[in-house]
């Protein structure tokens, strides 16, 4: 079939029409773009070039009650690869060579840090100014390191405060996730425990913002003139009401023990006055970088460092739960001042069981008075039976067992306090036998308390039954002057009249001051010492050994607990070591030299 | 000896000052680099111009039979060297890449450029078959797909392109009929419709009827109605069932230059370097897009971003200004030559050269596709700024030797 074919000249027209249509389709798309959308296009530029950059704000100072600094602040030196700069086959084996990683531990580093060719990738946090030294020196051997000054958190040395403080580490992929308020970035510091967790919204402070002019790879240009930046608002300062001195001592105190928890209160206003947890580990370590292999010592370490045990050790209270026990018997009738109960000949027997008392030699007659001055079984487990389990539960619920105290740091324990419903669940109806409440009577059994619960118990008793929330934090100084003080919160008034409360102090002050009390080796002329010793019997190993001290018995101001774990009885480890605390506290307050304490100044 | 008065100064003129222009682009384009030897870009690109105005200068000066009789020797020649590079090449990573002459490397598919369009040129100029003769159109198809397949292991699309290009306005020029012409685009349409199933059925009927009215034989009305058929159902059909990243391989795969770092970052970067230059531009060595290193590629494949950035829409328009020039000349001289040959050449350089600018501008303006081609004159690179001052060269020379056949 003939086909029409264009004539040259239709070819041209067509062929100049097509150049002519590009043409214009291209000018079109200019006129678009630099007249039309010029404006947005040219703000987009400029956004473009302007990064913003967090300016970190100075966490916030931890004081002592006396203004004495427990976690602050120091310079330190981070030590970053700019992988723009960095030549191969130098920079990192000499960097890993003198920090002492191997190579691989370094690229592998660099990798995880890495933003972008121009920025440095941290390599060693809180790097010893010796290799800093080295490195500035010795420059040409390390092309492409650089050293960025950095504030790491300093947390006072041989404090033991961990248990309250906590630490602070990089933000977590969740933690990130799950905040709302605060826009954390990533490699963000965040408090991980403790008042640091607690406290993060007030101690980080509000990050301010810088400008700067950067190229589309990172690279600084430096500041950009067009937008000033906002500075960064420090964190505010806290106030604790924690005492070095006795804080310090409660390390001396420990340090010859294997494992052991000591709580000191103020039953005036519940401030917790020191709080050890022993061992503990050095908050400090989570500044630098971790070695693996010093992690990996901590969590094997058998006698776990990481347990926070004021808060969250779960111990039986032992005997020095009786003074809960008869404050019950005394509340429901069961009992007076007079009442005596079958004489003890260092057992009891209860059913087809025999329970003994601690004392093989038995105590013979004895009103509560005595029965707690001696510590004596036999008179609880009596008192026990007629009271029986749900009646204790009662009284242990009212008393604040069971349920966290209201310190409000994380990773607090409830403890455990078992009601005739527990064990029915726990080991099946009918299938447990009465007599657990002679063991549950004298504070074995079942009854799991923390320290600082049973330090919160006793503060009850001695401040005439009202109980305060444990407090730890009592004045936020805010950087803009503003300073607020957290008031003392009475959270519960113990289930005991007021000649009950003093029978059961008369209890805890023979047993000091009593002829026969257990702990009647703490007596001493300048003070009235009072307490209740306690043995938690341990199915693992050695008892714990338990002491509740108070003091002065007139009008109580310091209650200090101590446990020392595998220890055997109350009386002979655990008394004395709260009466070297009570005695700081005393002397400070008496104005005696204080004898075996370390030098109070600080060490830095 | 050649009397120069006579040589087409517009042609020259225009094309020397794009070169120049391109020369300061690069150089405000690698200015903040962070290494001196990307700051020395634009003396190398110097360099190469002063190589391609030499291969110009001699080209003008070599009568244009020369090419017209060696087009199929050199052909061969290049194919030889194409199958040769690739076995010697396959033990080498990336060998095929180039050509190497002493210090001196060539992209192949720049070689392959000018032996397609000489062989085409030369094959449309001399054949006494019909425009519409199966053989014809089959023979011409087959000269451009041999180098195509030669050098792209990996189909690069925009490259190869350029080929389809040159023989579709070689068809064109050479007298196919335009039903054929529009037939042979056709399975672009369907492409284009694929995407609205109704629309693209009714662009069907449209071609059957087409088809029935001017029937172009049955072989021919078979491969369009399949080709309609494959574009516009069954590409659709296969894309709509593959993964995301599936389709962004196959995307990457077709064209490895494209969007390396998502979200189409360098459209987006380049139409702010664009707009944000406005009328008059932020001034030469002063884009903050440029300067601070957003615009990708900017020295190659973007550097008509810059242009706009730093000039503004004047600059922008000098620009297209010149290339109005070499087209419009190139047009009227292909018309008015006497030999068939110098036409087709003169004819398929245009395409070439205004295929490769469309396609790049278009890109930097962001209605175009990210592909790899580069702007004729203005983009970085050796063989490129040589083939384009060849492709100068012929049509300086066939405006030269008009009278001749």
């Amino acid at each position: 079939m003939q086909r029409t074919t264009l004539s040259i000249s239709h070819r041209e027209t067509i062929s100049l029409l097509i150049v002519l249509v590009v043409l214009l389709f291209t000018i079109g798309g200019l006129v678009k773009l630099q007249i039309l959308e010029h404006e947005e296009l040219a703000e987009q530029s400029e956004n473009n070039r302007i990064r913003v950059q967090p300016l970190v704000a100075s966490r916030g100072t931890v004081y002592d009650r006396e203004q004495r600094i427990i976690i602050d602040n120091r310079p330190s030196f981070t030590i970053s690869i700019v992988p723009s700069e960095a030549k191969k086959d130098i920079t990192v084996p000499n960097l890993a060579a003198l920090i002492g990683l191997d190579t691989a531990e370094v690229n592998r580093r660099l990798r995880r840090n890495r933003v972008s060719r121009y920025q440095p990738a941290p390599i060693m946090r809180d790097a010893p100014f010796e290799m800093v030294a080295v490195i500035e020196e010795q420059a040409g051997r390390f092309p492409g390191v650089s050293i960025q000054m950095e504030e790491v958190r300093r947390y006072t040395a041989d404090l033991g405060s961990v248990c309250f403080t906590g630490y602070v580490g990089e933000v977590s992929e969740e933690e990130r996730r799950r905040s709302t308020d605060i826009d954390y970035r990533l490699g963000s510091i965040i408090g991980k425990k403790g008042i640091e967790k607690k406290y993060d919204h007030l101690l980080r402070g509000r990050e301010g913002t810088a400008y700067i002019e950067v190229t589309a790879s990172g690279q600084s240009r430096g500041p950009y003139e067009g937008k000033p930046p906002t500075p960064a608002t420090a964190g505010a300062d806290l106030e604790l009401t924690i005492d070095i001195d006795l804080q310090r001592e409660c390390v001396a105190v420990l340090d010859t023990f294997c494992c052991g928890a000591i709580v000191a209160m103020d039953p005036r206003n519940g401030d917790i006055l020191a709080m050890i947890s022993y061992p503990d580990f050095d908050a400090n370590i989570f500044s630098s970088v971790i070695p693996e292999s010093l992690w990996q010592a901590i969590m094997a370490d058998s006698t776990h460092p990481l347990l926070n045990r004021p808060l969250s050790g779960l111990y039986p209270p032992g005997s020095t739960l009786k003074l809960l026990t008869i404050g019950a018997g005394l509340e429901d009738g069961l009992i007076t001042e007079n009442t005596t109960f079958k004489p003890c000949y260092g057992g009891y027997q209860f059913g087809n069981r025999y329970f003994r008392c601690w004392n093989p030699a038995g105590h013979g007659n004895t009103n509560l008075i005595e029965a707690l001055e001696m510590s004596c079984d036999v008179y609880l487990y009596q008192l026990g039976v007629k009271l029986g389990i749900d009646r204790l539960s009662y009284y242990l619920d009212l008393c604040g067992f069971g349920k966290k105290t209201g310190l409000g740091l994380p990773g607090e324990l409830a403890g455990l306090n078992p009601n005739s419903e527990w064990y029915d669940r726990e080991y099946g109806k009918t299938k447990w036998s009465r007599g657990l409440v002679l063991n549950n009577a004298i504070g074995q059994g079942e009854i799991l308390v923390t320290p600082l619960q049973l330090t919160q118990f006793f503060c009850g008793l001695a401040n005439n039954g009202a109980v305060y929330r444990p407090r730890i934090v009592r004045k936020m100084m805010f950087p803009d002057g503003l300073e607020v003080t957290i008031p003392p919160e009475i959270i519960r008034q113990l289930p005991f009249s007021e000649h009950t409360l003093e029978l059961l102090m008369e209890g805890a002050r023979q047993v000091v001051q009593g002829e026969h009390g257990t702990a009647k080796s703490l007596r001493d002329e300048r003070y009235s010492l009072g307490g209740k010793t306690g043995t938690a019997e341990n199915p693992h190993g050695e008892n714990h050994s338990w002491f509740v001290g108070i003091a002065p018995m007139e009008t109580p101001e310091i209650i200090v607990s101590a446990i020392i774990e595998n220890a055997g009885h109350g009386s002979a480890v655990a008394a004395p070591a709260v009466k070297r605390i009570i005695d700081i506290y005393m002397g400070k307050k008496l104005g005696w030299s204080i004898a075996n304490s370390p030098d109070t100044t600080e060490s830095e | 000896m050649l009397n120069y008065r006579d040589l087409d100064w517009r042609v020259i003129g225009a094309a020397l000052l794009l070169s120049l222009i391109g020369i300061l682009l690069i150089m405000s384009a690698q200015h903040d680099a962070d290494s001196v030897y990307r700051q020395h870009f634009y003396l190398r690109q110097l360099v190469w111009l002063l190589i391609a105005l030499t291969a110009f200068v001699v080209i003008i000066h070599l009568p244009l039979r020369l090419f017209d009789v060696s087009a199929y020797l050199f052909y061969g020649i290049t194919v030889g060297l194409l199958v040769l590079v690739l076995m010697v090449g396959s033990s080498r990573m990336g060998a095929t890449r180039w050509f190497s002459f002493g210090p001196i490397n060539l992209a192949p598919s720049d070689i392959a450029k000018l032996a397609v369009l000489l062989a085409l040129s030369r094959f449309f100029a001399y054949t006494k078959l019909p425009p519409e003769s199966k053989r014809r159109l089959a023979m011409s198809a087959i000269l451009t797909i041999l180098p195509v397949m030669l050098i792209l292991k990996q189909p690069d699309l925009g490259t190869s392109l350029v080929f389809w290009v040159i023989l579709f306005v070689l068809w064109f020029w050479s007298g196919l009929s335009p039903v054929y012409l529009v037939l042979i685009l056709s399975p672009l349409a369907s492409l284009i419709a694929a995407s609205h199933w109704q629309t693209w059925a009714l662009y069907f009927v449209v071609l059957l009827v087409f088809l029935f009215l001017t029937r172009p034989g049955m072989l021919f009305s078979v491969i369009v109605v399949a080709a309609n058929l494959a574009f516009g159902i069954i590409t659709p059909f296969i894309w709509n069932r593959l993964a995301e990243y599936q389709k962004l391989r196959i995307l990457t795969f077709l064209d490895p230059g494209r969007d390396p770092r998502g979200a189409g970052y360098q459209i987006i970067q380049s139409k702010i370097a664009i707009g944000s230059g406005g009328i008059w531009g932020k001034g030469f060595l002063s884009g903050s897009q440029t300067r601070l290193d957003f615009l990708p590629e900017r020295h190659t494949d973007f550097v008509f971003s810059v242009l706009g950035e730093e000039f503004g829409l004047w600059g922008a328009l000098i620009v297209l200004a010149l290339f109005g020039i070499i087209f419009y000349r190139a047009i009227r001289i292909a018309v008015r030559c006497r030999s068939r040959f110098a036409s087709m050449v003169t004819m398929g350089a245009t395409a070439v050269l205004l295929f490769q600018f469309f396609i790049n501008v278009g890109m930097t303006l962001g209605f175009m596709p990210v592909t790899g081609l580069a702007l004729p004159f203005l983009s970085y690179g050796g063989t490129s700024l040589v083939l384009t001052w060849t492709l100068i060269g012929l049509i300086v020379s066939a405006h030269y030797r008009w009278q001749e056949y």
